[in-house]
């Protein structure tokens, strides 16, 4: 077997504290190393030619090359060695700069460890196999899981790629949190301007398959080919028959509290399930609906003149084969009866932000100026930071959005409302976005007084609500009645988003919002490959960068679409059939769900393009069956063999 | 340091490494925390009372390096330990725990607020923060309780064993 041995001074990042012509030297006394080098930098041109020319004139086998991390240039100089004509897995690193000379001052040791290092690399260069990089062909589709305002631009930016998706909603309707604002900060455009066309382009795009009122149940499969299984929830009413007439309304009996309208409003079991009405199907709210009770009722069957209502239509599973994911599932609101001290809930004229969007909206359900009984409001209190930035409810995090929708919702006030009084307690003002920092004056100027520090508790003071605090920046206390108070709530990840987590292997951060793999280089993809993140899901963000996000999404997605094939890493677990006896072990370690039990011949299988060459199942494994291409036992052993040799 | 009289912040004597002394101490650990939100002074029911006592303009001090104004102050003694700071803080800050913090670092600097001294003074005496005299035992006599034997011999020899009184500390030292 002939070496080549090269090492790299890094310009002096190296050389300085380790003695290269002497690890070179030691190298060149190996029995397998027929050349040994030293350059100033291995990884530039005339570095790559250098080993370039060596394979072809000496005929080299195998080659180390001693310098920065593998992560660094790993690829580099498999490159280098593969346009020689050498399998480009016939390269082994020893990492002497991140693991010796920047690590110790001592020139002598470090010398002596580099040489380790070299030795030990040497040692399973000699036993490196060769190993081929596998391709298979891809699903040229995606899947967008979430049908507000991220997944539906996400969804048209692939579709208008020219591939086909399919767009899961969990409700009945598109829009998500965006379809139910009023105005959107800073220019204080109408979110139904916004959103509407939107819905409307993404209903009618002939690639576009929605699934409204849909929920994923199984996701199988890796990039390029995942399946998913997906959960159509019936209606109760069939939606060709009924002509939208809304007799059925009129009958029903029950009310129930309106949800998706932040309680707002009451409706009917069966209902129009989003605020433009006639333009969709109704629904029956199984929850609600007598019939579905005890059958005690049935007056909307009778009542339809179409023969609609059908309470026994079903549920279907839908299967879908696609090439990559989107994850857009967006966030919930914080939950202001945590705050107990701040009397929401107790008390009506306390409501949050959301309700506020809903009460000023000019569309929609409510369509009223906000009320405390008959009277306008006229001093009106804005309290930022509820349920965010506090550890108390464990959410240690900035919602990014509440300092700029409250900026919006108190100039609101002042111009509608326009004798009101409006005061906005805060601890910080955070309006860091384009034009954010122009609202937040043009609020001030408007009148909003900005009083540095929060209430500590919110208490009935006859038909008003009294805010106790401080006002920090004088050091003295307050107590000021308000006719309604507005609790800035902020945002947290989605509940209903946390099945997916599991279904996926999706991992989260420690605000339980879904990771991302790093925060600045790769911000849209998660873990696993083929699936990317758009949207609140990945943390709080407001609606332009949630639109960019989106947008990145659908471009890292359709990227793999337009190549047409994946490149497996050959670097990963193997099984040795002959040993294994389908324990499962592996299984339970495996974070990627690549090994599944082949039930007929009682054998682990591994899906390769879902396996990371991580390494736990083949530590795991009771009988050494699995082994680890690239780091096999008998590989590391050498390593270690002659790591512990040395002199 | 009261509201009237403010004067300019030494910037030369202030003491950088106060907050550190601090976050050492059991109870003081998470003061670097704070953001300042006010939500301490607004729940604060002594600082409703009076002026002097206000938590977030003491961890400010604190956080500034302003040792000697709040060791020697007696406003570190005016928490009447509520907690409800503590447990509205949204940043954990524990202000609560805090200011035992601040006065236990305090006693070590010698800074004993005169209130404190003649309590503990009372204590080694009568063996409770109030005098029994002829007038409580009447009442008691009239509700058929036992009178109560001025006699604090136990409570005395905790205190001196405890090392928070010494053996000739017993008189009355004068109190705040």
């Amino acid at each position: 077997m002939k070496i080549g041995v090269y090492i790299c001074h890094c310009g002096i990042n190296i050389a300085d504290h380790v003695d290269v012509e002497a690890v070179r030297d030691f190298a060149k006394d190996h029995p397998q190393v027929v050349i040994a080098r030293d350059y100033t930098y291995m990884c530039s041109d005339p570095g790559q030619d250098l080993i370039m020319r060596d394979i072809e004139m000496e005929r080299l086998d195998r080659i180390v090359v001693a310098a920065c991390s593998p992560t660094m240039h790993e690829r580099t100089f498999r490159n280098v060695i593969s346009k020689s004509g050498l399998n480009p897995y016939f390269l082994e690193i020893a990492n002497i700069r991140e693991h010796c000379s920047w690590v110790h001052h001592d020139r002598t040791r470090a010398t002596e460890k580099a040489k380790d290092l070299v030795s030990a690399a040497i040692a399973k260069a000699q036993l490196l196999e060769p190993l081929q990089a596998q391709e298979k062909s891809v699903t040229p589709s995606s899947l967008v899981i979430g049908g507000g305002i991220a997944g539906m631009q996400a969804a048209f930016d692939i579709a208008a790629s020219g591939f086909r998706v399919v767009l899961v909603e969990k409700t009945p309707v598109l829009g998500g949190h965006v379809a139910r604002l009023n105005r959107t900060f800073p220019y204080l455009e109408e979110a139904e301007q916004l959103i509407g066309p939107r819905i409307e382009a993404v209903l009618n795009h002939a690639r576009i398959e929605v699934m409204p009122f849909s929920e994923v149940e199984k996701i199988d499969g890796s990039v390029g080919e995942f399946s998913a299984e997906i959960r159509r929830r019936p209606h109760y009413v069939d939606g060709e028959k009924c002509d939208r007439c809304g007799e059925c309304l009129k009958s029903c009996p029950v009310d129930v509290i309106d949800d998706s309208n932040y309680r707002r409003n009451a409706r009917k079991a069966v209902y129009f399930p989003s605020t433009d009405g006639p333009n969709e199907i109704l629904l029956i709210d199984t929850e609600a609906c007598l019939h579905f009770k005890d059958q005690s009722c049935d007056r909307c069957q009778r009542t339809c003149p179409q023969g609609a209502i059908d309470f026994t239509q079903e549920g279907r599973l839908e299967q879908v084969q696609v090439g990559t994911i989107i994850v857009a599932t967006g966030h919930d609101i914080f939950d202001a009866t945590k705050k107990t001290e701040l009397g929401y809930g107790k008390y009506q004229q306390v409501i949050t932000a959301a309700e506020f969007e809903r009460l000023t909206a000019s569309w929609g359900r409510t369509k009223e100026t906000p009320r405390i009984g008959d009277t306008v409001p006229k001093a009106i209190a804005f309290v930022h930071c509820v349920g965010s930035r506090d550890k108390q409810v464990g959410n240690e995090y900035c919602s990014r959005v509440c300092c700029t929708y409250t900026a919006k919702q108190a100039l609101w006030v002042r111009e509608n409302i326009p004798d009101s009084e409006v005061m906005v307690f805060y601890i910080d003002v955070r309006t860091f976005g384009k034009g954010y920092e122009e609202l937040y004056e043009r609020a001030q100027k408007r009148g909003v007084i900005y009083k540095k520090g929060v209430p500590s508790e919110i208490f009935r003071g006859g038909d008003k609500v009294v805010l106790r605090g401080e006002d920090a920046l004088l050091g003295q206390p307050y107590e000021k009645a308000f006719d309604l108070v507005v609790l800035a709530t902020g945002l947290i990840p989605s509940q209903g988003a946390q099945s997916l987590k599991n279904l996926m292997k999706l991992s989260l951060s420690p605000d339980g919002f879904f990771m991302e793999v790093h925060p600045k280089l790769r911000p849209l993809d998660t873990a696993v490959d083929g699936i990317f993140l758009a949207g609140t899901c990945q943390g709080p963000k407001d609606i332009a960068d949630t639109l960019a996000q989106a947008h990145g999404a659908a471009s890292r997605a359709t990227t793999t679409l337009f190549q047409g094939k994946v490149a497996i890493d050959p670097v990963i677990a193997a099984i040795d059939e002959g040993i294994c006896s389908g324990c499962g072990i592996c299984e339970e370690v495996c974070e990627y769900a690549a090994l599944t039990l082949d039930p007929y011949r009682r054998l682990m299988t591994i899906n390769t393009a879902l396996c990371k060459g991580c390494g736990a199942c083949n530590s795991a494994c009771p009988a050494g069956a699995i082994s680890l291409k690239h780091f096999k036992p008998e590989q590391i052993i050498a390593q270690v063999y002659a790591l512990c040799m040395g002199e | 340091m009261s509201q009237e009289k403010r004067e300019k912040i030494a910037v030369d004597k202030l003491d950088p490494k106060f907050k550190d002394q601090v976050a050492q101490e059991r109870g003081g650990e998470m003061i670097v925390r704070c953001f300042a939100c006010g939500t301490c002074s607004a729940s604060c029911p002594v600082r409703q009372a009076n002026d002097r006592f206000n938590p977030r303009r003491i961890i400010h001090m604190v956080l500034l390096g302003l040792k000697d104004e709040v060791l020697s102050d007696d406003f570190v003694w005016l928490c009447a330990g509520c907690f409800s700071c503590q447990e509205r803080c949204p940043q954990g800050v524990k202000i609560g725990d805090l200011m035992t913090a601040l006065r236990n670092i305090a006693v070590r600097e010698g800074h004993i607020h005169p209130s404190f001294t003649a309590q503990m003074n009372l204590l080694g005496k009568a063996g409770r923060l109030m005098e029994i005299g002829d007038f409580e035992n009447k009442k008691r006599g009239r509700f058929k309780l036992p009178p109560i034997q001025q006699d604090a011999a136990e409570v005395r020899t905790l205190l001196e064993k405890c090392g928070v009184l010494q053996p000739e500390e017993v008189q009355d030292r004068g109190g705040g």
